[in-house]
């Protein structure tokens, strides 16, 4: 519409963004097969694991790899280009949506706005990868209430129907269509965990942070840091993983550890910089700051 | 001349002839030294004591006796002044002159003549006329030579006329001290006067204590530096007269105190005893009390600078000054710290501990030697560092540098290497696994081995050899391989302590500077290697080698192509990546080296500075001679070789940061351990028994059995018992359970230690002091025993109409979730009535209003609640029937309340039968349980009580975590009244309990009978202050944390002292105790709306 202003700013309609570049991801076990397994069949998935450990980005990763064409659905025709993809494989359109305490139904099936004399409809996020059948990440989805985690039950069953009551539709999902689930089972109360008639509507995979050689090539790709410091800071990791149960609630994320070495790489001392991004994200114990303080001067210099 | 002798032996014939025997002998000698007018005078002076009384002719005889001693001793005018004064007494008394002239000879030498009167008349001033005096004043005259040699005769007169005061009250005592005196005076050093006037003074303040005074003295003098004990006299002086009770006691402590200080350091701690004095007699004591444990941690300045910041305390509070002097404030505790460069053990618990954690990846613990070694499960010193695979034990105290900095980091080296035990895996020995650097050959040797063995069994035709290849663990399976398990266990240990420096060092590099200067001045500390014979030489080298001193190593010349061959398989393992495997192959191929070698003394130029440098930088391939060596090791050849009569062998001093490494032990009550968790469920397959545990102990080179045979086996035997019991075989009955019985423990004393498991340690609030007391009281939790299954149902049975009311009440609880908020900007939805009036407001002109969105605000219900119930002896009490009068005519409001009041009514017909306090506590609870169940809020209860501050009692009813069970049930009906109330700890016990919590609404309910009172709750004077003090404080803590106190009470006293405890907390007093279980619930659920 408009053409003489130059946009400053990439913006996307929620259903048509899709990765456009393959997104780093370096598997640790069979988790590619299992979700292009799970993807082929449409059955929705769950993630379970701490945070930082790479769920968002597995998620990325899948949306960007079963978007490719041709790489698994027929494996043995070779790549072809571009033009041609769109045809045979289309882009995986990959829609996030962060729950937090205070999502509603509404926000995720849409609402009426009102706009002049009259109301119109907005389809929400949830609406939007239905209709467009991508890939819809509810990440964190025991922040939400209870009345959200209901709503996606007729879509993850054979049915694959989203209602939504207010316009008196049901709609169908499109064929593309998954839903993906993150969830941390470490931190939840007990108030707080997926109820059963949810969680036995998906499969699982777990999420683990990587092994130290695995995570220290991801440190080393994400933040820049040569491969020695790397492997310090996936040690690090290790080192303070293992105080879970012991004072604190969650190690250090591999996401952490990538922020210490971004830090490093920007020009901080190794020790300053584990301390800013690893410790004193950790916790807010001063014990436990203390101890996790002396892993970091004994492991670096 | 002859004449007078004639005379006066002629008057000597009435009394029996041993006086004239007496006068005749004297007479000869005499004569020499007098002339004929001096002998007759001193002649008529015997005739005249004679005469005095029917039995001083013994007097006289000894008089004569001896006259020819004294006589040499003086001219003749003291001579006669002192026969005078004998005389004189003998007019008094005959038993005096006896005494006197009896101690006259050893007297005289150290009395100056003029003080013979003086003497005299001080022993006669002891004489009152009666019998006991004249034996007071006859001891005094006899014991006059011996206390001379240490008294000057002004001291003496000081001495006897303390006697004299002292026996107006008593003349035994006075006796007594006299006899003491003899033996005290020696001992009290220059100023003798100082200890009478205080003895003097004690006379005058409490005479009974005289007695007990010189016998602490006695015992206390010796212990104190000679030049100081005049100073320790005197400061005891000042504190009697400042009105220190019971000063012979504190003498006695106070002296115990100072033997355990250098006696270099005396001066200066009295020093600053005495200017403690101005401010505070009575802090002295306790000062000097603790004046060991003081200087243990800081220098004798930094005490001084300890102690004034004590003094301004005084200034400020007098009884927070004592607390501190006392070392039982929390403020003390710290000045020391503050102080001292020592690092302690307890202070780096918690941050080392975790450390550990993190490097281990394990629960790893933490705790002192000394706890290791009362085990006994081998381990026998408490000055190293050791692990024994599952905890980390340190010393106590370091303080061998002088900052703190650096004594932490020695710590941290000393745990990182113990941990590196558990990290790279030195229990985690496999026989079977393959090593990574080297060839296996310990099968080889092995099977060499067993072919000996089986050659040797078929040589003698017995079975006996067999024995010795059986084995429980891999290690013990390696260790069989040598005949010398010593030097096999000696390298062993130098190269996996060797190794896992290696793995620290390439693992971390950020503690390799500490971890360097710890290893070089271990490397200073070493013993010079020219002192010792060879084997032990080539040990001390891989000892060196594992520290890293590659350059310049001296070894016996002889010996030099074997240093280069084990340096060069010994570097092998001092790399990263090696395993614990690869350390046994080394081991096995070292030990073929040099265990042939003699243990002899190497003449001094015959050693050789050798560069290690490069060893170990090339591949290795064993030499062709291994396979002989390993032969000849089997064929137990090398002991063969050794020359008789060579030095016996010792181990190499321990490097002391690695501390104390035992793989064996390690490995096997790893074993056990396993075999206890997994052995429950798999039955007796292949259990390894004490008797197999001892006989692998006595034959293991770790556990020293060097006294007799007999004596070893006992002490396998008690260590392979401890070892069961440690790894949780033949577990002896559980602590945990029931209402045990308790043990009494002296109030006195300090900080106490939970060392037992369940116990926790808490400090407690002195508000005299104004300060915590540090590590104060101990927690003991434990499980309530289960008791009548049947309690629970009968009891919610009882009040079975009530129970459904509550029941639906505190489910109503639930949909007060959600609230609906109206009138928004933005919202869930558009309020549709909302949206209407803004299109009649456009139509007709209006401005519309945009808030037409509406949402439901989350209340989200996030309760933490601790239930804690007094369960001490008062609630055993029965409650007062007939205060019921029906005086409460005034039906409640509320729909609940009124069937609650209603219900109360009824019942008052029926239950008539004896109710104790305790009884509705309980039923309360049920009710409870069963509304708390409806609404899902996470709560524990728990009883407390207890006896004396090591022992509160903290039962478990239901804990926060625990789900809720028949057990729980069960346990409800056990509870019962117990001792005493002291709430502190149980508070803050509960406290920790809730701050694990993570609601948002924490919540601790205290329902008690009365106010807080235990032993030693409630000090002298202050009584119930200190008690609800400490209770008020332990709210506060509670509050401080976020968490909600609520205090119900029904002692009808209550809100006097719940005022000073609650202060702005809330608080209720029931005036009605029947209605506590109904207003329980009703509190419950107006708290956490």
């Amino acid at each position: 519409m408009t053409s003489s202003t130059k946009t400053l700013y990439k913006s996307y309609i929620i259903e048509e963004y899709h990765p456009t570049q393959e997104p780093f991801y370096l598997p640790v076990g069979d988790e590619i097969e299992l979700f292009e397994a799970a993807y082929g069949q449409r059955i929705p998935v769950l993630f379970k694991g701490p945070t930082g450990c790479g769920k968002t980005r597995f998620v990325e990763y899948m949306s960007w790899r079963l978007g490719k064409p041709l790489t698994k659905v027929k494996p043995k025709k070779g790549k072809s280009d571009d033009g041609d993809g769109s045809q045979n494989g289309r882009e995986l359109p990959l829609v996030t949506i962060a729950c937090h305490e205070d999502l509603t139904a509404s926000d995720l099936v849409g609402r009426y706005l009102l706009e002049g004399d009259s109301t119109v409809w907005i389809d929400g996020p949830l609406t939007r990868a239905v209709k467009a059948g991508g890939i819809c990440y509810l990440d964190e989805i025991v922040e939400a209430r209870k009345d959200t985690t209901v709503l996606i039950h007729p879509l993850t069953d054979h049915r694959r129907l989203l209602p939504v009551e207010k316009r008196g539709e049901l709609i169908e999902a499109a064929d593309g269509f998954l839903l993906v689930l993150s969830y941390n089972p470490g931190y939840q109360s007990a108030l707080k965990d997926l109820k059963h008639s949810t969680r036995q509507r998906f499969v699982a995979i777990e999420f683990n942070p990587p092994p130290r050689d695995i995570e220290a090539k991801i440190v080393e790709h994400e933040s820049g840091v040569d491969a020695p410091m790397a492997l310090q800071l996936a040690k690090l990791g290790e080192k303070v993983r293992n105080l879970r149960e012991h004072g604190l609630g969650e190690g250090a994320s591999t996401r952490l550890l990538i922020y210490a070495g971004k830090m490093i790489q920007a020009g901080i001392k190794p020790r300053r910089a584990c301390q800013v991004a690893v410790n004193w994200a950790v916790t807010d114990d001063a014990s436990v700051q203390r101890s996790i303080e002396e892993v970091i001067n004994s492991i670096f210099e | 001349m002859t004449g007078t002798f004639a005379r006066v032996k002629g008057e000597l014939e009435e009394w029996p002839e041993a006086a004239t025997q007496e006068f005749e002998k004297a007479w000869q000698a005499m004569s020499v030294r007098l002339d004929e007018e001096q002998m007759a005078r001193w002649a008529d002076t015997g005739v005249v004591i004679a005469r005095q009384t029917a039995h001083s002719w013994e007097a006289a005889a000894l008089f004569y006796k001896v006259s020819p001693l004294v006589a040499e001793t003086m001219p003749f005018n003291y001579f006669m002044k002192w026969a005078e004064c004998g005389s004189g007494l003998g007019g008094e008394s005959p038993a005096l002159a006896v005494a006197y002239f009896g101690a006259s000879p050893g007297a005289m030498g150290k009395l100056r003549s003029r003080h013979i009167e003086a003497w005299a008349n001080l022993g006669r001033s002891l004489y009152k006329g009666t019998w006991k005096s004249s034996t007071l004043s006859s001891k005094f005259f006899e014991s006059t030579p011996e206390l001379l040699e240490s008294l000057t005769f002004p001291e003496l007169e000081r001495f006897a006329a303390f006697l004299d005061l002292l026996s107006h009250h008593s003349y035994d005592l006075s006796a007594e001290c006299l006899v003491l005196g003899q033996r005290l005076f020696p001992l009290v050093g220059q100023d003798k006067e100082a200890f009478l006037s205080l003895s003097i003074t004690m006379v005058d303040s409490g005479w009974r204590q005289v007695k007990t005074f010189f016998e602490a003295s006695h015992k206390a003098l010796p212990r104190i530096e000679e030049s100081q004990r005049m100073r320790f006299l005197k400061l005891s002086e000042r504190l009697l007269s400042s009105g220190v009770v019971n000063i012979p006691n504190t003498m006695l402590e106070m002296s115990q105190a100072l033997s355990e200080v250098e006696p270099g350091n005396h001066d200066r701690l009295l020093g600053i005893a005495a200017e403690l004095l101005e401010a505070s007699p009575v802090a002295v004591p306790e000062l000097i009390k603790c004046g060991p444990d003081i200087l243990n941690r800081i220098s004798l300045t930094q005490m001084e600078q300890w102690c004034q910041e004590g003094m301004r305390i005084l200034k400020q509070n007098k009884d927070g000054g004592l607390a501190y002097f006392k070392l039982e404030s929390a403020y003390a505790e710290e000045v020391l710290e503050s102080l001292s460069s020592g690092v302690e053990f307890a202070r780096i618990k918690d941050v080392i501990e975790m450390y550990c954690r993190a490097l281990a990846g394990s629960s790893v613990k933490l705790a002192v030697t000394s706890e290791l070694v009362e085990k006994n499960i081998g381990w026998v010193s408490t000055e190293v560092a050791s692990t024994e695979g599952s905890s980390v034990y340190l010393p106590p105290v370091v303080d061998r540098y002088r900052t703190k900095d650096e004594n932490f980091q020695w710590f941290k080296v000393v745990s990182t290497h113990q941990v590196g035990h558990i990290e790279f895996g030195s229990f985690r020995f496999e026989f079977e696994a393959p090593p990574g650097l080297f060839k296996d050959l310990r099968h080889r040797l092995e099977e060499l081995r067993t072919a000996e063995i089986e050659k040797a069994r078929a040589a003698s035709g017995g079975e006996e050899a067999a024995v010795s290849s059986a084995w429980v663990t891999d290690m013990q399976r390696f260790f069989n391989l040598f005949s010398d398990r010593k030097l096999a266990l000696d390298v062993f240990t130098v190269i996996e302590d060797g190794r896992l420096d290696a793995q620290v060092r390439a693992e971390y590099l950020g503690i390799k500077t500490p971890y360097k200067r710890v290893q070089s001045d271990a490397l200073e500390s070493r013993p010079d290697v020219r002192t010792l014979p060879a084997r032990e030489a080539m040990i001390e080298l891989l000892v060196r080698l594992s520290l890293q001193q590659f350059k310049t190593v001296l070894v016996p010349a002889e010996h030099a192509d074997k240093a280069r061959k084990i340096a060069r398989i010994a570097r092998r393992v001092f790399a990263y990546g090696a395993e614990v495997e690869d350390t046994a192959e080394a081991v096995l191929r070292i030990y073929a080296i040099i265990s042939p070698i003699a243990n002899e003394e190497v003449p001094p130029e015959d050693w050789e500075e050798m560069e290690m440098d490069s060893e170990g930088n090339q591949g290795y391939a064993d030499p062709e001679e291994m396979e002989e060596l390993l032969q000849q090791v089997a064929e137990g050849e090398d002991m063969a070789s050794r020359p008789e009569g060579e030095e016996e062998y010792e181990s190499s001093e321990d490097v002391d940061y690695r501390g104390d490494f035992k793989p064996e032990l390690a490995q096997l009550l790893e074993m056990l351990r396993r075999q206890s968790q997994e052995g429950q469920e798999q039955g007796a397959e292949e259990q390894i028994t004490q008797e197999m545990v001892q006989e692998m102990l006595q034959q293991s080179a770790e556990v020293d059995m060097s006294e007799g045979q007999g004596e070893a086996q006992k002490i396998a035997g008690q260590v392979a018992m401890n070892m069961l019991k440690e790894a949780g075989i033949k577990e002896p009955q559980s602590p945990e359970h029931g209402q045990g019985p308790f043990v009494h423990v002296d109030e006195a004393g300090g900080p106490l230690d939970p060392s037992e498991p369940q116990t926790f340690v808490y400090d407690e609030w002195d508000f005299r002091a104004d300060d915590y007391k540090p590590r104060w009281c101990i927690v003991r939790q434990k499980t309530m025993a289960e008791g009548d299954p049947a309690y629970y149902g009968a009891t919610l049975h009882h009040y079975g109409p009530l129970v459904m009311q509550i029941r639906r009440q505190f489910e109503m609880m639930i949909p007060e979730m959600f609230r609906k908020v109206m009138r928004l900007q933005d919202g869930e939805d558009i309020d549709i009535d909302e949206v209407i009036e803004a299109f009649v407001d456009i139509r007709t002109g209006a401005s519309p209003s945009e808030k037409l969105y509406w949402r439901r605000n989350k209340v989200q219900r996030d309760v933490s609640v601790v239930f804690l119930l007094d369960t001490s002896a008062s609630t055993a009490e029965a409650i007062d029937e007939t205060r019921r009068a029906a005086d409460d005519w005034d039906a409640p409001d509320d729909p609940v309340e009124y069937m609650l009041w209603l219900r109360a009514r009824r019942g008052e017909g029926t239950r008539r039968s004896y109710k104790r306090i305790i009884d509705l506590e309980k039923e309360a609870l049920v009710l409870l349980i069963n509304a708390l169940e409806a609404i899902g809020d996470v709560y524990g209860i728990y009883g407390f009580s207890g006896y004396g501050r090591e022992n509160v009692e903290f039962y478990t009813i239901k804990d926060i975590a625990e789900r809720f069970s028949d057990r729980v049930k069960n346990r409800i009906d056990r509870i019962s009244p117990l001792h005493a109330t002291r709430m502190g700890p149980a508070i803050r016990h509960a406290t920790t309990k809730l701050e694990a919590q993570d609601a948002r609404t924490k919540l601790l309910f205290l329902i008690s009978d009365g106010r807080p009172q235990d032993r030693g709750y409630s000090r002298e004077g202050v009584e119930k202050e200190y008690a609800v003090h400490d209770t008020r404080m332990a709210l506060e803590e509670a509050k401080r944390k976020e968490i909600n106190a609520f205090c119900l009470t029904v002692d009808k006293n209550g809100h006097d002292y719940l005022k000073t405890m609650c202060q702005d907390m809330s608080y209720e007093v029931l005036d009605d105790i029947y209605t506590l279980p109904q207003r329980l619930l009703y509190l419950y659920k107006k708290l956490t709306m």
